[in-house]
């Protein structure tokens, strides 16, 4: 039953993300995108990761989509709304989209993660085998269980995990970016 | 944990990020070419998840790329529009093949 779910959802976020990069309306595209990501946010649940299933549509759906319908708006080209969507190498994109698919599956299915039916059959960590058949469970014996967003904040925090410094450094990119973008983008130049 | 297989993530990842790729390429528009961004760097991300738990759970790698990949991408699309709107201010058109100042 939850296997059929999964695939329901798939099929909807490649749907959408087909109908997003091929409607004309770009209010459309964008709305299509933010179902897109939706789907995405149920799939990455389906990876057991729930903060970042949220964090998903908080960014994408609430913030990115908001952004670029804020942006169709305001670059909404009134003279050239009849004219087609696609550029002259239309064709030629499909093709590249489609050769660039096949060869990733194809690469799939010459790699070892293929008809490994099991997913405690790839683990291969410090834990006893016991352990790795449940590994949602909240009975935390050491190190064993790092599912939730206490463990996440601190694999980002902690110095000895090593991920402090790009945390601290990919937020001074974002806060540049975000000044770097209202200079851009300013009507009268510095 | 559900029995899906790893690869039918990666398949889906794939596909994703093959249509990503399909409007990258061929829209017009330029907001519609960074959809088309942000529906491969999400492509991605779902790779790093599948293979954070399914190949090795223990670790909390690819969470911790995830949140980088999520940051960086709407640093990304903040300073694309901003980039978008300028073009548009100079140009007053937002198609890419339109913007052709740097051509060699």
């Amino acid at each position: 039953m939850e296997n059929a779910i999964f695939y329901i959802i798939a099929g909807i976020t490649v749907a959408a993300a087909l109908m997003a990069l091929t409607v004309r309306n770009l209010f459309h595209c964008a709305l299509f995108l933010a179902m897109a990501m939706f789907g995405i946010s149920g799939v990455f649940l389906y990876l057991n990761s729930d903060f970042l299933a949220s964090v998903q549509v908080l960014i994408y759906v609430g913030a990115v989509t908001v952004i670029i319908i804020f942006g169709i708006s305001l670059t909404r080209n009134m003279m050239n709304e009849r004219s087609k969507a696609m550029n002259h190498q239309f064709l030629l994109s499909v093709v590249v989209a489609v050769f660039l698919t096949g060869i990733i599956v194809a690469a799939i299915q010459e790699s070892p993660f293929f008809g490994s039916e099991h997913p405690a059959s790839l683990v291969f960590s410090t834990v006893s085998s016991d352990q790795a058949q449940q590994p949602n469970s909240y009975e935390v014996s050491g190190h064993l269980f790092q599912n939730g967003v206490s463990y996440l904040a601190g694999a980002l925090l902690k110095p000895e995990n090593g991920f402090a410094f790009a945390f601290e450094f990919v937020s001074i990119l974002l806060l540049s970016a975000l000044v770097g973008a209202i200079v851009i983008a300013r009507k009268d130049p510095l | 944990m559900n029995n899906i297989p790893l690869v039918h993530f990666l398949y889906l990842a794939a596909i994703l990020f093959g249509v990503g790729m399909f409007g990258v390429l061929a829209r017009k528009n330029a907001i519609s070419v960074l959809m088309g961004i942000e529906l491969m760097l999400n492509a991605v991300n779902i790779n790093f998840l599948a293979f954070a738990r399914y190949w090795n759970w223990n670790s909390l790698t690819g969470p911790v790329f995830v949140v980088f990949v999520i940051t960086i991408a709407a640093a990304e699309a903040a300073v694309a529009l901003a980039i978008i709107i300028s073009i548009y201010r100079h140009l007053h058109t937002a198609n890419v093949d339109d913007a052709h100042f740097l051509r060699g």
